[in-house]
């Protein structure tokens, strides 16, 4: 069974106390409210999956509560709690769009089915959207390009680390080029023969991760109509790139662990043993050292990883390498455009190298395709830059806050390639709140 | 003054309960957890917990008189009772625990309905010994596990209780081995 994030609103201590700790031992991520007032402030700050509502409450009553959230988020299962004779008022929420209704003292394995009901159909939902992002994921950065002094060191590095088989960890911020050191290290290693397999660890769910990476025999859950391989098999005399792997759960990181000391693994619902031979680069934008001591990220596994380590300098760093990257962008994105766009004004230019970027290389790639889509002449002008023109630094007046915070969305959105991992994590709010957010607005990805 | 050895767990038998079950449950959580299991009653009257409408125990209310009673270096604390428990918001526990804390509780109330072809007291002794290893894994902040077969597995019913093992899977016991060393510093 998956967990969810479940916020109890009940105006009785006593009752919020003894559900919470009975969720709490299911793995559940819970938080309690006395009241519907305080329960909606929450709601305002944070996105649950699941809500526990009782019914009848001093103040607001919880009929008034769900039309509320519903109205801010229909994505959110509310399961309706009440008393014995009350059971009328529970069929009126369920008509309003609560999930279920459950009645006080409920059986301890009616609570646990329901909920888990309500995981599985949320995680169906959700895979729909997470494939379609692996999916389309695009590969852009396709070469590696700097002539500063902290990018030569890397270069040197890359060099050095290529020709042993030592599993190597890439830290540095987004948008830095991870993953491009890590493939450029596969094709100068002895293993540039065999494949790159490169696996998106925050992108999946828990359950889908652990398919994906060991795959699975036909009927090991629902629905696994056909035997499939993971990338572990398909790695098999390559190289595993485990992208975000700061991002992978408890469970996750003690099976690989067992991968990593003797590369021996079982298909999920598999009894038998899988050998692959295949070097580790794993990659992350996380302090893994802050995770340990937080206990959400195993000490064993990060000296497993971390044998040889060196972390992508940010672009505001080598500030030097903006001209080259920029003309080189310029040329690529002109080219695939059939557009006649050669030149970077000199203004454009300054603006350039006076930003920090933030999203690094992958956001300055961005800004330049953008401004092929977007320029007039031949030659790239700071107007072509839209975030950087003055009229667009400050904020509009004629905008609601709905739409200004879709635009934002979208950008955040495009200057990291729709990884919804990243973009959640610049935004500051959980994945599922920013699908529910994509939802809502009816935002979507140009083909 | 109490000088119990630190790293010990407390089992305390409420009311008089079979003394060959609670040899075996001793004997299963020492192997289980690896700590030497002292049998020491803590509590021999439970009115203070009795819920007079419903004819069952708060088992959130023992948990915390066993907390308060047991030698402040007992390391975790189970108690096993014979009565029905209750939380509030449910209509019967089979056991309750403080996840990541000390004290725990089992109730063998509803373990004794006979499903099986084998001997009821051997089943119900089976049964008993599970629960018990799995509330006490609870204060070893283990949650409940996926794997149906795990002894940390949240049951239904007793045939649920009967199909899983009477052991840990191996993700469980890696972070059960963790708390340990946590715990002991080791």
């Amino acid at each position: 069974m998956g967990t969810a994030k479940i916020l109890i609103v009940d105006d009785e201590l006593i009752m919020r106390e003894s559900l919470a700790g009975w969720l709490e031992r299911d793995g559940h991520r819970v938080d309690k409210a006395p009241s519907g007032e305080v329960a909606l402030e929450m709601l305002e700050k944070t996105r649950y999956d699941i809500l526990l509502l009782d019914i009848k409450m001093d103040g607001m009553s919880g009929l008034e509560v769900l039309k509320r959230v519903h109205e801010n988020d229909p994505h959110v299962a509310v399961v309706m709690i009440t008393a014995y004779g009350s059971v009328s008022t529970a069929i009126e929420a369920m008509k309003s769009g609560a999930f279920d209704y459950l009645m006080k003292p409920f059986d301890p394995s009616e609570l646990g089915l329901l909920i888990e009901k309500i995981i599985d159909r949320q995680a169906r939902d959700l895979e729909t959207l997470f494939l379609k992002e692996e999916y389309r994921e695009r590969t852009r950065f396709e070469s590696m390009l700097g002539q500063s002094r902290a990018m030569q060191e890397v270069f040197n590095l890359i060099e050095d680390v290529a020709t042993t088989d030592s599993t190597i960890l890439i830290t540095g911020e987004t948008g830095t080029g991870k993953g491009l050191a890590a493939k450029a290290i596969h094709s100068k290693s002895p293993r540039c023969g065999g494949p790159f397999v490169a696996v998106n660890c925050g992108a999946f769910p828990e359950h889908l991760l652990e398919s994906e990476l060991f795959g699975h025999q036909k009927g090991a859950f629902t629905d696994a109509k056909t035997s499939k391989k993971g990338r572990l098999e398909l790695a098999h005399d390559g190289t595993l790139f485990l992208d975000e792997i700061g991002e992978i759960s408890m469970r996750m990181q003690i099976d690989l662990l067992r991968v990593m000391e003797d590369r021996i693994f079982y298909r999920v619902g598999g009894t038998q043993p899988i050998e692959a031979d295949f070097r580790v680069i794993a990659a992350t934008n996380k302090d893994l050292a802050q995770a340990i001591r937080d206990r959400t990220f195993r000490q064993d596994l990060f000296y497993r990883l971390n044998v040889i380590s060196f972390v992508m300098p940010p672009l505001r760093d080598r500030k030097e390498d903006i001209p080259i990257l920029a003309e080189h962008f310029l040329r690529r994105f002109s080219q695939e455009s059939n557009k006649n766009i050669d030149k970077i004004s000199r203004e454009a230019m300054d603006e350039m190298m006076l930003y920090e970027w933030p999203g690094n290389v992958r956001e300055l790639e961005n800004a330049i395709e953008r401004a092929v889509v977007v320029g007039k002449g031949r030659t790239v002008q700071p107007e072509d830059l839209p975030i950087f023109s003055p009229e667009h630094r400050t904020m509009p007046v004629d905008k609601s806050l709905q739409e200004i915070e879709k635009t934002h969305i979208l950008t955040i959105l495009e200057e990291n390639d729709w990884n919804i991992k990243k973009s959640a994590d610049i935004l500051q709010i959980d994945r599922s709140t920013l699908y529910s957010k994509i939802k809502r607005y009816g935002i979507r990805r140009p083909d | 003054m109490n000088t119990q050895p630190a790293h010990t767990i407390i089992l305390s038998p409420i009311e008089a309960l079979d003394r060959v079950l609670v040899d075996r449950i001793r004997g299963e959580l020492t192997k289980v957890f690896g700590f030497p299991v002292k049998i020491m009653p803590l509590l021999d009257d439970l009115t203070f917990a009795l819920d007079r409408q419903r004819r069952q125990y708060h088992s959130t209310l023992i948990l915390e008189v066993l907390d308060r009673e047991a030698p402040p270096d007992a390391l975790k604390i189970l108690g096993v009772t014979g009565q029905d428990l209750f939380i509030p918001i449910l209509t019967h526990v089979y056991g309750e625990a403080h996840l990541g804390g000390r004290a725990s509780i089992i109730s063998l109330n509803r373990l004794k309905e006979h499903t099986g072809s084998g001997s009821p007291e051997k089943e119900y002794h089976e049964r008993a010994v599970k629960e018990a290893i799995h509330e006490l894994g609870h204060t070893f902040n283990l949650r409940h596990c996926k794997d149906p077969a795990c002894i940390m597995h949240y049951c239904h019913s007793v045939a649920d209780v009967d199909r899983k093992s009477d052991h840990l899977c191996r993700y469980c016991r890696t972070l059960l081995k963790d708390e340990i060393e946590r715990l002991t510093g080791r």
